[in-house]
């Protein structure tokens, strides 16, 4: 591939036309959370004149995935027991999430899955943001979308690659592209202004090495695409387990009985989560019907 | 086991979990043998999933054993040099070949 065509890839990823645009109440609610005047019912009132956002975010907050103990039904409760900041995670997470489950339901569930590893090894590292680590787990292949999404053509060419020749996805992408999902995922995540805590994790998903500041969540994500994979949960005929980073590894520092339990754990709450997956899925099916 | 949605529940489906409200507290415990009073209380209550003993309802294109432990070789198969993940696959596999024996 001449590198001419690699860089006539790279300036229409940057551009992503196709893809929507985070909703502009983000840009506002990160305000509203930025200054100590905010009220929880100004910020509830925000949110719920978005009905459809308010929904989403009732429904992500009560499901199993979160896993708070008590079921939350205002949106005030909400803020209140969560802060704005889980808050502005979790409509983040609710935007991306739609545009994730209408693409593509499989990366959806592997996505979805990674979050949950993501929420157990950092509840158990006892990270300072457990939420972010886990919004950073749930969008990291958001660069998938984008690729689909702006070179539809060329991502037909790239599961064709996989397919015939049984490489990955990301190895597919190198070649053909010469860029790989997880650079496309930063550059979105940047541009959409989303915090360096978020933006770093997507980008070095599969080189930790190089995720200057936040080497542990990285890994974090890592190493949870790795162990959702192993469960089961890859993305269409790429279904390996990728390479292990050394860096990763060593930080995550896990012993076998760590690994049983948190195999345990994360068997335990996707158990909970197939509940929600398979309800969204009746949901779309009878929506589509009726 | 086997997780269903509550609009598949039949009558003398046996629960394998708890079947808890929505604010936590539970609604039917496992073991109880459901009877139509108890499905029309699960779905009243919104409840949308439950988790039932053996598999009673056949889903399409259900794989066997067998072709699971083999899905899980071929997912693993690139990182057999990796002794942690080797360790992760194999407690995977008698996970999996578990939960079939218990069903």
């Amino acid at each position: 591939m001449e590198d001419t065509k690699k860089s006539q890839f790279r300036s229409a990823l940057r551009e992503v036309k196709s893809l929507p645009t985070l909703p502009g109440i983000i840009a506002k609610l990160t305000r509203m959370a930025e200054d100590p005047d905010t009220t929880t019912e100004q910020m509830g009132k925000v949110i719920s004149k978005d009905h459809i956002l308010a929904a989403k975010l009732l429904k992500l907050v009560n499901s199993a995935f979160y896993g708070f103990p008590q079921k939350i039904s205002s949106l005030n409760s909400a803020i209140i027991l969560l802060g704005f900041n889980v808050i502005k995670s979790l409509i983040i997470s609710s935007s991306i999430f739609e545009l994730m489950e209408s693409q593509d339901v499989e990366l959806w569930e592997h996505s979805l899955g990674c979050a949950v590893v993501c929420s157990v090894l950092a509840k158990r590292l006892e990270v300072s943001d457990p939420e972010e680590v886990s919004t950073a787990g749930l969008i990291h292949d958001i660069g998938k979308v984008a690729i689909k999404m702006e070179l539809k053509q060329e991502f037909e060419m790239l599961k064709q690659m996989v397919h015939d020749r049984h490489i990955s996805m990301f190895d597919a992408e190198k070649e053909l592209l010469g860029v790989d999902h997880a650079e496309v995922g930063g550059w979105l995540a940047k541009s959409w202004n989303l915090p360096a805590k978020l933006v770093g994790p997507i980008a070095f998903h599969h080189n930790p090495l190089e995720a200057k500041d936040e080497q542990l969540s990285t890994s974090i994500i890592h190493f949870s695409d790795i162990l959702i994979r192993g469960l089961g949960y890859g993305h269409g005929e790429d279904v390996w387990v990728p390479p292990l980073s050394k860096t990763a590894w060593q930080l995550l520092n896990l012993t076998p009985k760590d690994l049983d339990e948190i195999i345990d754990e994360v068997e335990e709450k996707l158990w909970d989560v197939k509940g929600f997956s398979l309800e969204i899925q009746a949901e779309l099916e009878s929506g589509m019907t009726s | 086991m086997q997780q269903i949605l509550s609009m598949q529940a039949a009558e003398g489906m046996v629960l394998a979990k708890d079947v808890l409200t929505a604010d936590g507290r539970i609604l039917c415990g496992k073991g109880t043998a459901l009877t139509t009073t108890i499905i029309e209380r699960i779905r009243k209550m919104d409840i949308s999933f439950i988790t039932v003993e053996g598999h009673p309802v056949q889903v399409e294109g259900e794989k066997s054993l067998e072709q699971e432990l083999g899905d899980i070789e071929e997912i693993f198969s690139r990182v057999k040099h990796v002794p942690p993940l080797m360790y992760i696959k194999k407690r995977i596999m008698q996970r999996k070949a578990e939960s079939r024996k218990a069903s």
